[in-house]
C-alpha cells in the first residue's frame, strides 16, 4: 500500500499546479481523511505496544525465590483473592486467534520482547507514511492557496476594469 | 424541448442514484477487506510463533471459556489452512472492489455526459 500511494503522490506532484481548485479541494479532503485513519492506527499501535511492554515488565519483576509466595489474584479489576505461586517457570501466553502457548520464563520474556520490537517496527513504518502524506498535503494546501490568491486578484482586476469602464 | 430535458434529468438522476448505492457497498467492501487483512496478519503472526516452538512446548486453543490442549503439528496445519482461506477471501473481495470501482467510473462518466447534454440543451433554449 505504501508503494502505490507513494507513486501516485509523485505522479500527482508533477501536475499539481494544473489541477483546478475544486480538484485540489477534493484531494485535500481525501488526504485529511487518510491522515485521521493513520492517526487512529498509530494510537492503536501505541496501545498494543504498551500492553506488550506491560506484560514484559511483569515477567521481569518475577524472581526465582518467589516459589510459594502469597499473591493477590485479581478476579475483577477491583476484587482479589489470595493465592500462591506454584509454578514459577511456566507461563501461558495468548498469541492470537484463540491459540495459547506454554513457555518458560526466558521464552516468555523473549516473546514479549519480539512483540514489542515488531509493533515498534510497524509504528515506524506508519510514521514514515504519515510524514510523506503530511508533506504532500502541505504542498496541496500551498498550491490551493496560491490558486485562490490568483483568483482573488483576477476578480479584483476585473472589478476595477468594470468600474473604470462605467466611470 | 421541455419533455426532452425532463427525460434527460430523470436519466441523470437514476445514474446518480445507482452511483450512490455502489458507493455505499464500496465502503462496506473496503471495511470488510480491512477486517480480512487484519485477520490474515494475526494468523500469520500466530503461525510464525508456532513455527518457533519446539516439541516440548504445549499449545492450547480457546474454545469458549476452556483451553484445550492441541498437538503442535495440528495447530500449524489449522492456522496454515486459515491463512489460505483468508487469502482467497481477500483476493475475491479485492476483485469485487475493482469491478465496483470500474462500474462507479462508468456511472460517473454517464452523469458527466448527461450533464453536458443538459447544458447544451439549456444553451440552445
Amino acid at each position: 500500500m505504501a508503494g502505490t500511494s507513494n507513486e501516485s503522490a509523485k505522479a500527482e506532484m508533477i501536475d499539481l499546479t494544473k489541477l483546478s481548485p475544486d480538484q485540489l479541494m477534493q484531494i485535500k479532503q481525501e488526504f485529511e481523511q487518510e491522515m485521521t485513519n493513520i492517526q487512529d492506527s498509530l494510537s492503536t499501535l501505541h496501545g498494543c505496544k504498551a500492553k506488550y511492554a506491560g506484560s514484559k515488565e511483569a515477567l521481569e519483576a518475577f524472581q526465582p525465590e518467589w516459589q510459594n509466595r502469597q499473591i493477590l489474584v485479581p478476579l475483577t479489576s477491583s476484587m482479589y483473592v489470595p493465592g500462591r505461586v506454584k509454578d514459577l517457570n511456566n507461563f501461558i501466553i495468548d498469541i492470537g486467534t484463540g491459540y495459547y502457548i506454554e513457555k518458560d520464563l526466558e521464552g516468555s520474556k523473549d516473546y514479549f520482547k519480539r512483540r514489542v520490537e515488531y509493533v515498534q517496527e510497524q509504528i515506524e513504518k506508519i510514521e514514515k507514511i504519515h510524514l510523506q502524506k503530511t508533506r504532500f498535503l502541505n504542498s496541496v494546501i500551498g498550491v490551493l492557496e496560491m490558486k485562490q490568491a490568483q483568483a482573488a486578484k483576477l476578480l479584483q482586476a476585473q472589478q476595477q476594469q468594470q468600474t473604470s469602464q462605467t466611470a | 424541448m421541455d419533455k426532452n430535458s425532463a427525460a434527460l434529468y430523470k436519466k441523470m438522476q437514476t445514474e446518480v442514484e445507482s452511483y450512490q448505492t455502489l458507493q455505499k457497498s464500496c465502503v462496506k467492501m473496503v471495511k470488510q477487506r480491512a477486517l480480512l487483512e487484519s485477520q490474515l496478519n494475526e494468523n500469520k503472526c500466530v503461525l510464525d510463533e508456532l513455527n518457533l516452538l519446539g516439541p516440548d512446548n504445549k499449545v492450547f486453543k480457546l474454545f469458549g471459556p476452556v483451553l484445550v490442549k492441541q498437538e503442535l503439528e495440528d495447530s500449524r496445519q489449522n492456522v496454515g489452512k486459515r491463512i489460505e482461506y483468508i487469502s482467497k477471501e481477500l483476493k475475491s473481495s479485492s476483485d469485487t472492489l475493482e469491478n465496483m470501482e470500474k462500474d462507479m467510473l462508468k456511472h460517473r462518466e454517464a452523469v458527466a455526459k448527461y450533464q453536458q447534454q443538459w447544458q447544451v440543451a439549456a444553451a440552445m433554449k
